[in-house]
Order: structure tokens, then sequence, then C-alpha cells
């Protein structure tokens, strides 16, 4: 029973930098909050609507992505984009994104051998 | 018409600054709308959709909070440890301060004891409670001041000079017997002075009949209070330094100062007064002789037994240097 709450954490906890990493790269093309919650989950990056819309917010307010309202169908929708600063944090979590993975692969096949 | 959503996002602005409230109308209108249509393709009715989606929203007060990154706590991790040192801090020096001034005040303009504790004890909680409120009053404000960008806030640094001293076990230890003979001490020597203005009962009502006899105070009785106080810097020594032989030996002269006056005063006659033997009916029958002896052996034991265990204490502390004291305190039991 625990165990299964204490999983979960660890989960969330692991995927809290991935889902701004993930945000940051999906907003090269502009697009509003329900759809981008569509698409990452589609894609299997896991997130929730009640993290996503104030991650949204911050990143905005630390200028790593510019808005637009689009008032052109009923209802007006906000639309994010990637700024210049966020394209360099983007790249910079990246890097390091993938050199934890390499990391990780060789501890694992350190493990094996 | 006034629509669910609607009332869900006026609850939700309200609590956010008049500066905000607009756009994040605007964005939280737009989440809602796209949760619901998405809840009305897969088949609900607009209504169930809208209660459901703003269901899953949950508090509109939480909500906005997580929105504008408001604290939901009343002192969070940045101050709560500044916050819970200076409160202990201010209630283990002002609270004290406090009682003790109130108590003296009181006593000086001659209240009666009763009276005098009394207005202590309501001031001591009136103290505590305002100097609770106010400290996290403050905490509570400095969490919600936003410091500039890149700035700590005003929380103090932590630095190694900050480490306590590790606690000497056995002082720690010692601390609750030093506190009980002050205590007790405190008690019998008001007792002394108290006796003086009658505890003698007659049917239920208090006589001004002195307990022990006047005559005393020419000599015996400041004797007493004085050997009382000296029983008090002994306390203290026992507290500074742990027992060791000279203080055992000390408390071996201080009980033979106490008791040998007091029973020798007492089998003489000479202590209690004739107005309180007269108010209790003494000699009681057949009686008398048997109480005496009782009396007699009772308070030889006590002292008896308080001068062995200072040896055993000195004995103890002298082997394991870092002796922990647990007896309990009993030094000046010998009344």
């Amino acid at each position: 029973m625990n165990l299964d709450e204490t999983t979960a954490g660890h989960l969330q906890e692991l995927r809290r930098g991935t889902v701004v990493l993930a945000c940051l790269v999906r907003l090269r093309t502009p697009d509003y909050g329900y759809a981008l919650l569509e698409s990452l989950n589609t894609l299997g990056i896991l997130v929730d609507a009640n993290t996503l819309y104030p991650l949204l917010r911050r990143l905005e307010k630390q200028g790593l992505l510019t808005s637009e309202w689009n008032t052109d169908e009923a209802r007006p929708r906000k639309f994010y984009r990637t700024s210049p600063t966020g394209e360099l944090l983007a790249d910079a979590l990246m890097t390091d994104w993938r050199r934890i993975d390499d990391a990780l692969a060789g501890l694992t096949t350190g493990d094996e051998s | 018409m006034t629509t669910l959503t609607d009332r869900y996002v006026w609850a939700a602005a309200r609590t956010l600054p008049e500066s905000q409230r607009a756009e994040f109308d605007r964005e939280l209108r737009e989440r809602i709308g796209d949760a619901i249509d998405a809840l009305v393709e897969t088949g609900s009715s607009p209504d169930e959709a809208e209660r459901a989606a703003l269901t899953e929203l949950g508090d509109p007060a939480a909500l906005a909070a997580q929105y504008i990154d408001r604290p939901l706590q009343l002192i969070g991790p940045r101050y709560y440890l500044m916050w819970w040192r200076l409160l202990k801090l201010l209630y283990s020096i002002v609270l004290p301060i406090g009682a003790a001034g109130v108590l003296l005040g009181q006593l000086l303009s001659g209240a009666d004891i009763g009276e005098a504790i009394g207005s202590t004890v309501t001031t001591a909680i009136s103290i505590a409670v305002n100097l609770g409120f106010w400290t996290t009053l403050v905490f509570a404000v400095l969490e919600r001041t936003t410091a500039g960008a890149g700035q700590p806030g005003i929380a103090a640094v932590w630095t190694l000079d900050m480490l306590p001293a590790l606690p000497e076990p056995a002082k720690t230890s010692r601390l609750g017997e030093l506190i009980g003979s002050l205590v007790f001490l405190g008690i019998f020597a008001a007792a002394i002075v108290w006796q003086q203005f009658g505890v003698v009962f007659h049917d239920g009502v208090r006589e001004p009949t002195p307990l022990l006899d006047p005559a005393l105070w020419s000599f015996w009785l400041p004797y007493f209070l004085a050997l009382i106080a000296l029983e008090i810097l002994f306390a203290i020594a026992v507290y500074a330094w742990g027992w060791n032989w000279w203080l055992a030996g000390a408390n071996l002269v201080l009980n033979i100062a106490f008791t040998v006056p007091a029973l020798w005063l007492f089998l003489t006659g000479q202590l209690i007064s004739d107005e309180a033997l007269e108010a209790m009916q003494w000699p009681w029958g057949t009686s008398g002789p048997v109480i005496v002896a009782i009396v007699v052996v009772v308070v030889i034991a006590a002292s008896t037994w308080d001068v062995i265990e200072g040896g055993m204490k000195a004995y103890r502390a002298g082997r394991a240097v870092p002796a922990a004291m647990t007896g309990p305190a009993t030094s000046g039991a010998k009344a």
C-alpha cells in the first residue's frame, strides 16, 4: 500500500523536470493549453491539467514562453510559444537529459557485466 | 443568467490582486471551456460536463493560489526555523520575567497570596498568547512579502558558530533536582514566616495563633532561615559541580546543624507555642509519647537517608565521570 504511494511520488519527482523540457520543445510551434495537454499525453509524456496550466503561466512569467491571445474563434485562447531564452534553456536541459541517460546506461551495463 | 462557471471563476479570481484578475479570468474560462468540450465529446450532457469539469478543478481558492504561486501555508520552510527559535527564546525569557514581575508587584502592594498567584497566572497566559500571536503574525507577513530577485529575504544565514555546545548530560538531569530543592526550600522558608500569622484551625476557623513559639524569633527561627539560605547555596553548588565528597560532607554538616537543634527544641517543649498546643488540645490522651517518638524517628531517618544518599551520589560520581544523576530531589527532606 505504501509502496505504491512511494513509487508514485518518486515517478512524479522524476517526471517533473521533463514536463518543462517537453513544453519548451513542443511549443516551438505555438499552441494553447488544452491542445498541448492532449498532444503531450498522446506522446506518452503524462501530465495533469492541474500541473500544466500553472506551469505554462510560470514559464511565461520567467520569460521562457511568450503568449498571444487568439480571438479568431468563439472561445479566445492563449497561444504560447517558446521564447529565445526558452530555446537556450531547452538546449541546456536536453544536453543534461542525454548526459544523465548515458550515465544511467553506463551504470546499468556496469551492473550486468 | 449566471452559470456555475461564472460563479467558479469569480470565486477564484476574487482572491487575486486586481491587476491580475482580467487575464486570469480569461485563462480560466479557456481552460474550463476546453475541459467541458472534451467531456461533451465523450458523450456527457453539457450540464454534467460543466459540473464534472469544475469538480475536477477543485477548491477555487487553492487553484488561484497555485496560479500565482501564493503560499498555502502560514509560515513556510524559509522562515519556519527562525520563527520557532525566536518563539522559544521569547517564551524562555520574557514569560518568566513578566510573570515574576507581576508576582513581585502584587506581593509588594500587599495583595493576598491567592489573589497574587491568580493574577500572575492570568497575566502569564495573556503574555504567552500575545507573544505567540504577534511573532507569528510578523512571520506570516514576511512569508507573503516577496523578496527582490536573487535575494534570500531576511532569512539569517546559518553559520557554524550557531552550533549548540553539547549539553553535559549529568547537568541536565541535575537541573530537575535543583528546581525541586529550590521550590521545597522556598516553601519551607515561607512556611516558617507564615506560621507566625496563624495556621492553627479551631472549629474550622483560622486563629491568629502562631504554631511555633514566638520566643524562638530571638535566635532559633532566624538561625533556621539562615540554614535554609545555606541549603539553597548548597543545592546550587550541587547543580554546578555535581556531587563530590566535599559536598557530601557539607550535606552531613547541614543535616546535623538542622536536625539536632530542631529535635532538641521539640523534645524540650520549646518549639511549639503554648497557644497552639492548647488549640490542638495537646496532649492527646495517652497517645502523646507515641506521637513524639514517631516524629523523632521520622526526622532522624529522613536526615540519615539524606546523608547516605549524598554519600552514594558522591561515590557514584567519583567512579563514573559522566555519571547520570537520576535520583529524586531529596535534599532538605528532613523537615
